[in-house]
């Protein structure tokens, strides 16, 4: 049961690290959020970063906007690019089922995902902690549930690609489709919410408010980033406004994923060659 | 059932809504045979072939290989079957080695095998390199190497050949001979008649998702009733005395009904003596454009 699946992941890690766009795109994220730690030194003149809550919520704001884009691209032509090339009817004639060929893609997209996390996340971490003196049971937590909601969240939008890819006729409407939606998802629906949730102009149900958190992924995302450092002064309302316990959201998110796997699941299942 | 048919179609039917793509198809394919199934784009070749592979499910009908019915993926992943699906592109940043291993790795075959099979194709010298720096025919190659890793019982190959130079078609057509004579069967979706004429042992031939013919070479040669030529510089002159015969000659080439070869043979070397002449039989591709220009008459 599991030895294809790894085969599987096994191949499109190696064949996703052969793709320099990944390695690309993880030195960006790498780059922006050392830059985010560390701008403020040019300021000062002085090594030092802002205030944890600060920059968490700093951090969480390049993942929510450059993770579910990456996932995008690393998914957006797993089953249409190898219907096109032929390879998906060929793994389908070999001893595997539907089932295992989604999850051993579905792993080895996560892998190369969570390998571009930790080591952007991370290296950011180490380099608090060794330039600021930053103590390690301050900045693990926090780099702990930002790795892992990260995780979640690109889980997900591999799984947007993957239902994509297995509706379309052509790679192209694949990728237009989800770019549309990752401009949709993360940056209007998003937008809109920050917007509502920081006019006080705006008299918006708390009950609304929390529904439309838990309606986008991103959001929960965000959501989580916020609980898991609050803030203490000026924006603390923005995370008071987030009425959900911090495990509350990660079961939101593990939902959501859950929810994109039987989708992807069934439309794989029921895919007509 | 014969004991030796590895493949038994019976009555298969698929259609999609109102469409008929596949409609009751009949055939079978021994061990150690190799099956042409020829028809122009969109006769249902594909649909049979993903029906085989188990991956469409038939509408109605049986199919039965290696004795055991499939009527889904999972009835055919218990068979040792080799699929080549045509213009394949294999993972282009991976080298052939790799890729190898990834088909081997799922079919849980020794990763030695590989090695042999990369040797075996020509493929050794180019092993460590990108499928991408490949050409044509070494991609081609690769593909029908992956089809034969595990040494398969049923070979499936769809457009093995096309693009690629006489000297890759008969070095393809060569290891499909040797599978055959291991007592692979072999089905092989092609249009290259030409090239695939000297190589099959049967031919079935379909347009619009059912059988318009179906035998080996000869049998459709009769079943088609094409006119077969008759050269030789002493025809004319031979065949003077006849008058019915006198009538079909032009320019000392005889042109006369399959029926009517046996008898006239005969009546050129017994009656008239004469010996140097050739016989020019239609080929294949005679016979399927014969086929597909009578598709309306029921030729089988």
């Amino acid at each position: 049961m599991f030895t294809p699946i790894l085969t599987i992941a096994s191949k499109e890690i190696k064949d996703n690290f052969r793709n320099r766009w990944v390695v690309f795109i993880g030195l960006i994220l790498t780059s922006l959020s050392l830059i985010i730690s560390f701008s403020g030194s040019v300021v000062t003149g002085e090594l030092a970063v802002p205030e944890l809550p600060m920059l968490m919520a700093s951090l969480s704001s390049i993942g929510v906007f450059i993770l579910p884009l990456t996932a995008i691209l690393l998914s957006y032509d797993s089953f249409i690019g190898e219907e096109e090339s032929g390879t998906l009817l060929l793994l389908l004639s070999y001893p595997l089922s539907r089932s295992q060929i989604l999850l051993g893609k579905f792993v080895g997209h996560i892998t190369v995902l969570a390998c571009t996390i930790v080591f952007s996340f991370g290296l950011t971490a180490a380099l608090i902690h060794v330039f600021t003196g930053t103590e390690l049971s301050l900045l693990l937590p926090l780099f702990c549930h930002l790795v892992f909601s990260s995780i979640l969240l690109s889980m997900c939008f591999v799984l947007v690609g993957y239902v994509v890819s297995l509706q379309v006729a052509e790679k192209a409407k694949a990728i237009a489709i989800l770019l549309f939606i990752w401009v949709a998802v993360v940056l209007v629906y998003d937008l809109i919410l920050l917007t509502l949730m920081v006019a006080e102009a705006v008299e918006l149900s708390s009950q609304l408010l929390q529904v439309m958190i838990l309606l986008n992924p991103s959001d929960i995302f965000r959501a989580l980033m916020l609980v898991a450092a609050p803030q203490q002064d000026t924006s603390s309302s923005l995370s008071s406004l987030v009425q959900f316990p911090l495990s509350n959201l990660y079961i939101a998110l593990t939902i959501w994923v859950g929810v994109m796997m039987l989708i992807s699941q069934s439309l794989f299942h029921r895919k007509i060659f | 059932m014969p004991i030796n048919s590895v493949i038994q179609v019976q009555n298969l039917i698929k259609q999609y809504g109102e469409f008929t793509a596949v409609g009751n198809i009949s055939l079978q394919v021994h061990a150690g045979e190799t099956l042409a199934l020829l028809g122009h784009n969109g006769a249902g070749k594909s649909s049979l072939i993903k029906m085989l592979l188990g991956i469409v499910k038939p509408t109605s009908g049986q199919i039965t290989m290696m004795g055991k019915t499939v009527t889904h993926e999972k009835d055919r992943r218990q068979i040792n079957l080799g699929y080549l699906p045509e213009n394949i592109s294999l993972y282009e940043k991976l080298t052939g080695k790799e890729v190898l291993n990834y088909f081997a790795a799922l079919k849980r075959i020794d990763k030695s095998k590989v090695l042999q099979v990369l040797e075996e194709f020509g493929l050794e010298h180019a092993q460590d390199n990108p499928v991408k720096s490949y050409s044509k025919g070494m991609k081609q190659r690769l593909g029908f190497a992956q089809a034969i890793l595990s040494s398969p019982d049923i070979l499936l190959l769809d457009e093995p050949t096309v693009g690629l130079d006489p000297q890759a078609s008969l070095f393809m057509y060569q290891k499909i001979d040797e599978l055959k004579r291991q007592g692979c069967a072999i089905v092989v979706c092609t249009h290259e008649l030409a090239v695939v004429e000297d190589n099959i042992d049967r031919a079935f031939i379909m347009a619009n998702g059912m059988e318009l013919a179906s035998g080996c070479v000869e049998t459709l040669r009769q079943l088609t009733d094409l006119k077969v030529l008759f050269k030789g510089e002493e025809i004319n002159q031979a065949i003077a005395e006849d008058e019915f015969l006198n009538t079909l000659a032009v320019n000392n080439q005889l042109l006369i009904h399959q029926v009517d070869k046996p008898r006239v043979m005969q009546y050129l070397t017994q009656h008239c003596g004469v010996y140097n002449f050739s016989i020019e039989e239609p080929g294949l591709s005679d016979i399927y454009h014969h086929c597909m220009n009578n598709r309306h008459q029921n030729v089988a």
